[in-house]
Order: C-alpha cells, then structure tokens, then sequence
C-alpha cells in the first residue's frame, strides 16, 4: 500500500498549477462569456503561487495539515476574486481531515475531494444547479461518498470523481446561473460552459492522472 | 432521437391543414413557404390545395397585414424559426413556440393556453388521455375545449398528491375530462406510499388495478415537467418530504410524473421509485403520442433533459426557453432573413494594442506609477504591495474610510484616496476582488481608534473577502462598518435592489463618506450617510464596443458591428439586453428614461450628475450626451448640483457610457460641497 506524504501534496500541487497553467487561456475564453475573464489568470497565478510557497516551505517537517494550510493561506492572498476564498475554504478543510498526519495511506485520497466539497459549499452557500464550481465538485464528491459499491481501488475511485466532475462541468452548460457574477445575466447565462466548474473538473482530472502515476511508480 | 423526418414536410397533400406550428394561421403558412422556405407562389398553392390566385393574395394580405414577422412581426417570426429549429433538432413531431413576451398574463396561462388549442385540435374521439399535474397542466385543463369529441376518457398520470396544492392530479384529470366532454378516471391510491410492500398490496386491489389497466391503454400522454430547484412544483407536490434529494437524487435534473430524470434523460433511481403509484419513464416512453408542456428559464435544463430521454413527440414552450435550449446544444440563433438589407462589418477587433510590459506586472506597475504621479497625497502600506493609505492617514479620532475593488477602474479606486475622501485602499486583480490581506492593511492602515468604515460595490468576491477581512480587523479590535453600493439599475430589478451591482455610483458614496468621516462624525453616523448616499444612486451604462483584456489583449466579448450593449457591466462583462447603435440623443433618452422611472421625487429634485467614460469615449462625446440629459432633466424639473464628467470609473478600454445620478438633500449637498483633495477629485 503506497502512502501519501507531504512531499506528494507538493508534487500534486505542481500538476495543478501546470493544468491552470495550460488551461489559463481557455477558462478566460469560458469566463468572457458570461463573467469578466479573469478566472484563467486567479486559477493559474494563484495555484501557481501555492505549488511554489509548497515546495519552498517543504524542508521544515510539516504535517499535511500544515502543507494544506500553507496552501490554502497562499491562494487566499493571492488570488482574491471568488475563486480564493473558495479554494482556501476547500483547503482548509483538507487540512482539517488530514490534521496532523505526516503521510496517509494511499487510499484515503479520495477524502481530499469531499473536504474540498464541503470547504466549497460552506463559505459560498451555492446549491447544485446554481451554475457554479459547486456543480463540478459536488458529483465528484458524491461518488466518493456514496458510490463504492463498484469502485474499490482508489484510482478507479478517483477516476469516477474526476469523470462525474467533468460530466457535472458540461451540464452547466444547460443551467441558468443564480450566483456570482453570472447571475446577473439571467438567461442569457445558458448555453454557456461555466469556468469554475470546468477549472475544478480540470483539477479533478489532474488528481485522478497523479494518482495513477504515483501508483504505477511505487 | 426517434421520429426524425416527420417533420415539416411529411404532411400528406390530402391534408391541407396548416402543419400544427403554424397554429390556425394560414397567411402565417403561406408567408413562411414563401419566405422562409424559397417555394413558388404555385408550389405553394399545391402544397396548401389552394389556387395560385389564392397564394398571391394571402402574401398580399401577409404583407399588408400585421401577421408575419420578416416585414411585420419579429416575435412570431422568431417562434417559427425556433419551433422549425425545435423540431429538427429533437425529431419532434411537433412543436409550438409561443412568445416569450407579449400580454400581461403569466407565462404559465400563455401556455396552458397554447397546449390547450393544441390538445383540442389534435385529440380524437375514442382516445385515452393520461395527464400529469402541475400549474402548468391545470392551467391546460381549465382552457381546453372541444364539444364534438366522443367516447374520451382521461386518466391520471399517477395517484393523488398532497391537498396543499390546487393544481392535483385528480384537480387537473377532472378538469380536462370535463372541458373535453370525457370521461375522468382517478387512481385511486396516493402517488407516494410509505413503503414498497403497501404499493404492491394496493396495486392488487381490483378498483386499482383496473384503473392502472385503462392508464396502460393511454394513447396519448400530457405532461409538465418539473426542474428539481427549491421552489418547483415537485417540492410542493411533497415528494420530498420524507427523502433527501442530496443523498438519493443527486443526478437527477427534473421529473416527469414524479419520476426523475438525468441530464441525457436517463432514469434516476431512488427510495421513492418502488413507492410512487402511477406511470413509470418506461411506460410513458411506450405512449404513442407524448406532448409536454413547459417553459421557464428555471426550467431549460429539465426540458433539456426530458428531449434527450426521447419522453417527447410534441412540445409546447415559449421562444427564450427554446432559444436556450437549443443554445445548451450549441445551435446559433440564425439572424432573421428578411428583406435583403446588407450592412458593410467594420472590421473587428480581435487583437488590442496597449502599452504594457508584462500583462502579469501591469496591476503592480500602474500602482507604482500611481503611487509617483500622486506622491503628495499617496503612500504605500508597508509590507503590503496591494494597500495604500492617503498620507494624513490616519488622524486620531476620526473614522477611517477604507474602498476597494479590483484594478482596471482607473481611476477608481486609488484615484478617491485622500483629504476628505478614502483613507485607504485595497486593490485587487484586473477585475477581481482584493484578498482579506490588503484589506485587513488597509483596514490597520485607516484606523484612528474611531472605527473604520468599508465602502465597495456589490460583488460577491467583494463582498466575501471584505468579510473576511471585517472580521479580522474586529479580532484586533477595530469596529467596522460596511456599506455595499448596489447603484446599477440595470442590473436587477427594483425589488431585488440588494442583487444590482455597485459602479459608477461609488464615486458619489465615497466622496459622502469621505466628508462625514473628515468632519469627526461617529462611525454610525457615517455609515447612515454613506447608505443613504448608496441607496440615491442610480446608475446605468451602455457599451458600443467591450474593452480589452489586458492578459489576452482580446475584446472580452463579443458585439455586432451594428449592436450596442445596453446594462453593462463595468468588468467587461455582458449587458443586459442589446439593441442596435442609436444616435449620442437617443441614447441619452434610453437612459434618462430608466433613470426618471426610478427616481422617488420624495427623495429630491437636485442631483449630482457623473457622466462616465468607461474608457475609450471621448470628452466630446461625453459632453454631446451630458447636453440631451439636462435638457431631458430640466424639463422634468430636475436640477443639477454638481457634475463630472471623464474618466471616474472605467472598464478598462471599454468604448462606452455610464451615467450616474445622486438624489441629493440638504445633508448630502452639504457634505457633497466639503473641500476634497484626492487624485481624481479635488475641489477647494
């Protein structure tokens, strides 16, 4: 059984920030439509900012707890918009779950997603179907919750989070918004992909392919 | 999805009835085969069984009177093109769009209304009827009417819900039945059951049973559908009640008969289906003719769903549900052929020249330069890049005043810190809301020991990192205040004044509350003035071209080379409604006249008046329209105090307009008239 351990969080964290990074042009394309475009650059910049102050902070003996406070602290003074307090709430909340925790065994990752969920949902008082982030997580979070039955290695799990994620992401398309700045277009927000759902698909991708990876590597 | 081909053309030539979407209009036909489809004037009277002497009146007629949209009426027009649109993209056999707007009654009675003529026309005598519940169905029901039908019976769709609604199953079977001159057949059981078990043992009861019989006969089904958000008719209806929808109906985006329904429509399984008496997806799949009747932005996504479970053969729905729903499936609303009127494009912009080094360095450059032009009045908080204080911040005793917002508003919000205005500032990302960081710096920065006061628009970055950042300042011991300015009338309506954004109007709020804190008022005091300032802001902007972004130097949306966007909003975001370019008068007009429909003479008839380039207009321009909105306010006796105009509040390079107007009394011309000395506004 492979664990995960805060020089994992580290290397998770720089395949976050390089997805955001690829993805940067796309989520402001996605974001002009119905926002004010810039969720490329708060979700590129700002877990660029977490990937670096993590691999700088990672000699001194930190618990995950500690990795994902620092990660959490960083995005919110980075990023602000929506898009910081969201994420810091979501990693706080992971850091809570995993608290003083050096490593964790491998399979209990899936656990970071309905942290982030509930980090998420807490502070921001969205509702599914509200066209926001909430839209993409809260399906991933409810297969890893609730849908075990099939699923018993973690990367399958994973897998079937970041696939509910992504198929969460593409229903918005459907959805009128009724919070954050789309919401003041009303109908004219359908039809329309939201950013925040696709740009947490993409991060659930990102963990499901590191999870494979580090899983075949060890 | 099933019967694709059916459509338009698979009329018989014996039936000479105007296919269904043309409702009984048969100059609305002829023009659309003329029109729309390119057909002769003889194919046409073949297709019709009419002489061709017959056609060319009936385009005549069409031309000359109010009945086809090309010449005559768009919104008809429009249905028809997205009825047609409709139908080929789902395969259906038919489809009726009424339009969104029209008379005054609800959308809820224009389509029962719709379904009701449809239902009459198409229902033959002899058939079974199954119908479902809801407003939209009693609404049907009630309006229905055919006197020449014979041996119809009408059966309920499932078992009787909650009493707490009026619009039952049984209310809307009996209804139907008895506008049809049919025969009503109840089910006798509830539609929901305590347990599996009581379902079996009640669907062996013989009185069920043969009840459940004639239901499986249905020829045709009529039903609403149902979106699952807090207030649809499925809450009401008490289906969930007793089951959680977060831990059993996650995937599931509406219901059809109290069943629920995926995204692409699949069946969604939970507690509540082998409790639920009545017609189950699989059987109402097998109904021969299945006509649904729904419309309602809140709605898009379960119609959406119920189209692609192949649940639909007719659909009767409003013109902006159908435009949305095909825009969900990524079909281009098609421009309305009409008469030929060619335009020449301008050529559009699709790459913007700036002067920036990096895009990532631009927020921090300007601050810097910003901190240099204006080094007399401006001081950078130390430590904290993103906060800057005035520099007699902050003075013992008074109420600090701390804005903020995101960058690309030049000059606000920097621009309003000094004397007699803010004491200090956060700054955020292009567009994006500052971090709790600087805010909280700022917050320290301000701070004379009399409390500090936040001013900022209403967005919801805003206001959650403002929060966050209130309520660290209050664990170090500093009260704070907070108003929200919530100014652009364009953005909400009047009754959800709480859900508009705050933009130009800032400008007014702060230099209010900028004097009332300078004159050692208390912290509630200049809270008070600061919201009655927010509350007497009225503000509305128009964009003829978006701004640019500075990461991709790309316009952030994209507008007609003949289009103008009316409502914008101040991030680059879309408007509210777009119309076509209007001249500098007729603009004005347009926002004069939303403006003066909000205005409570009550509150005053003087007002400061801001005319806001939001980047790219000119002076010129600015005072060409300053010109028709005194004129237009003079007439309504309104006079003005105070005005600016230029470069308040931006959008970046946005080329457009936000005029904004403060209801002044005598409290707030006082402090609107204190000595001020800021970098975007000084007055002596």
């Amino acid at each position: 059984m492979s664990s995960f351990t805060r020089s994992d969080l580290t290397d998770l964290f720089r395949a976050f920030a390089m997805r955001m990074a690829a993805d940067r042009a796309l989520l402001g394309e996605l974001d002009g439509e119905i926002g004010d475009a810039d969720h490329g650059v708060a979700m590129a910049d700002g877990f660029e900012a977490a990937a670096r102050a993590l691999a700088e902070a990672e000699d001194a003996d930190q618990t995950l707890g500690d990795g994902f406070t620092l990660a959490a602290q960083v995005l919110l003074n980075k990023v602000g918009a929506t898009t910081g307090p969201l994420y810091s709430s979501a990693l706080l909340r992971a850091a809570k779950t995993f608290g003083t925790e050096r490593q964790i065994s491998f399979d209990r990752l899936p656990e970071m997603i309905s942290a982030m969920f509930e980090g998420i949902e807490t502070r921001g008082h969205g509702k599914p179907g509200d066209k926001t982030m909430l839209d993409a997580w809260w399906p991933a979070a409810h297969v890893v919750t609730h849908d075990d039955t099939d699923a018993t290695d973690t990367v399958t799990r994973l897998r079937n989070a970041a696939q509910a994620a992504a198929k969460g992401a593409e229903d918005t398309r459907a959805m009128m918004a009724s919070r954050g700045r789309a919401a003041r277009l009303g109908p004219r927000s359908i039809g329309h992909l939201d950013p925040g759902a696709v740009s947490a698909a993409a991060l659930l991708e990102v963990l499901a392919d590191w999870a494979t990876r580090h899983e075949g590597a060890s | 999805m099933g019967a694709r081909g059916r459509t338009r053309d698979a009329a018989a030539p014996s039936d000479k009835r105007p296919p269904t979407r043309f409702g009984e209009d048969t100059l609305l036909w002829a023009a659309w085969l003329y029109y729309e489809e390119g057909l002769t004037q003889a194919e046409i009277a073949t297709r019709m069984g009419v002489s061709r002497p017959s056609v060319n009146a009936y385009l005549a007629d069409a031309r000359t009177r109010d009945i086809v949209s090309i010449e005559i009426d768009p919104a008809r027009f429009r249905a028809l093109t997205l009825a047609q649109a409709m139908q080929d993209h789902f395969g259906l056999n038919d489809c009726l769009v009424i339009p969104s707007e029209g008379n005054d009654s609800p959308l809820i009675d224009r389509l029962g209304a719709a379904a009701a003529q449809l239902l009459g026309r198409l229902t033959k005598s002899g058939e079974t009827i199954s119908v479902t519940w809801g407003r939209t169905m009693l609404a049907m029901a009630t309006r229905v009417s055919n006197g020449a039908l014979r041996d119809v019976r009408v059966v309920q769709a499932t078992g009787s819900t909650t009493a707490k609604i009026p619009w039952t199953p049984e209310a809307c079977a009996t209804r139907l039945a008895e506008n049809l001159g049919a025969r009503c057949i109840p089910l006798s059981a509830p539609a929901i059951v305590s347990a599996p078990q009581v379902r079996d043992m009640l669907l062996r009861e013989p009185v069920l049973a043969e009840q459940m019989a004639v239901l499986a006969q249905a020829d045709r089904i009529v039903f609403g559908v149902s979106s699952l958000r807090p207030e649809s008719t499925i809450h009401t209806s008490g289906f969930f009640d007793a089951v959680s929808i977060r831990d059993h109906y996650h995937a599931a985006v509406g219901s059809i008969a109290g069943r629920m329904i995926s995204a692409t429509g699949a069946r969604v399984d939970g507690p509540l289906e082998e409790r639920t008496i009545g017609m189950d997806l699989d059987t109402i799949r097998k109904v021969p003719e299945r006509l649904a009747v729904a419309g309602g932005m809140d709605k898009v996504q379960a119609i959406l769903a119920a189209l692609r479970g192949g649940y639909v053969t007719a659909l009767v729905t409003d013109a902006d549900t159908a435009r949305a729903i095909l825009n969900s499936e990524g079909y281009e609303d098609r421009p309305m052929r009409g008469p030929e009127r060619p335009t020449e494009a301008l050529p559009e912009r699709t790459r913007v020249k700036k002067f920036l080094n990096r895009p990532r360095d631009a927020v921090d450059e300007a601050i810097a330069g910003a901190l240099l032009a204006h080094e007399d009045r401006l001081v950078a908080v130390d430590g904290v890049p993103r906060a800057i204080r005035a520099r007699q911040a902050p003075r013992p005793g008074k109420v600090g005043l701390v804005i903020g917002g995101g960058s690309g508003h030049e000059p606000g919000f920097l621009g309003y810190v000094g004397q007699g205005m803010a004491d200090a500032v956060a700054v955020g990302n292009v567009f994006a809301a500052p971090p709790p960081d600087p805010i909280l710096a700022a917050t320290i920065a301000a701070d004379g020991g009399a409390g500090v006061l936040h001013i900022f628009g209403n967005f919801s970055g805003d206001l959650m990192n403002f929060e966050m950042a209130a309520e660290m300042a209050e664990a170090k011991g500093i009260p704070v205040r907070t108003v929200v300015t919530t100014d652009d009338i364009a953005s909400a309506p009047l009754d959800a004044r709480s859900a508009r954004r705050g933009v130009a109007g800032n400008v007014f709020v702060f230099k209010i509350a900028g004097a009332a804190c300078n004159r050692m008022l208390s912290l509630d005091r200049c809270a008070d003035l600061a919201s009655r300032a927010a509350e007497r802001c009225m503000t509305m902007g128009v964009a003829l071209e978006p701004g640019a972004s500075i990461d991709t130097g790309r316009p952030s949306f994209s507008l007609g080379p003949d289009a103008m966007e009316i409502g914008v909003g101040v991030h680059g975001e879309p408007g509210v409604t777009r119309t076509e370019v209007k001249s500098a008068d007729e603009t004005a007009d347009l926002i004069v006249d939303r403006i003066l429909d909000e205005i409570d003479l009550a509150n005053g008839t003087e007002v400061a008046l801001l005319v806001n380039s939001l980047g790219s207009t000119p002076q010129m321009e600015l005072y060409i329209l300053n010109r028709r909105l005194r004129r237009r306010l003079h007439a309504h006796d309104i006079s003005v105090h105070v005005t600016l105009l230029g470069h308040y509040y931006t959008s970046l390079d946005m080329v457009g307009v936000s005029v904004t107007l403060m209801q002044l009394d005598p409290e707030l011309k006082e402090l609107l008239d204190d000595p001020c000395d800021s970098p975007a506004w000084t007055q002596i």
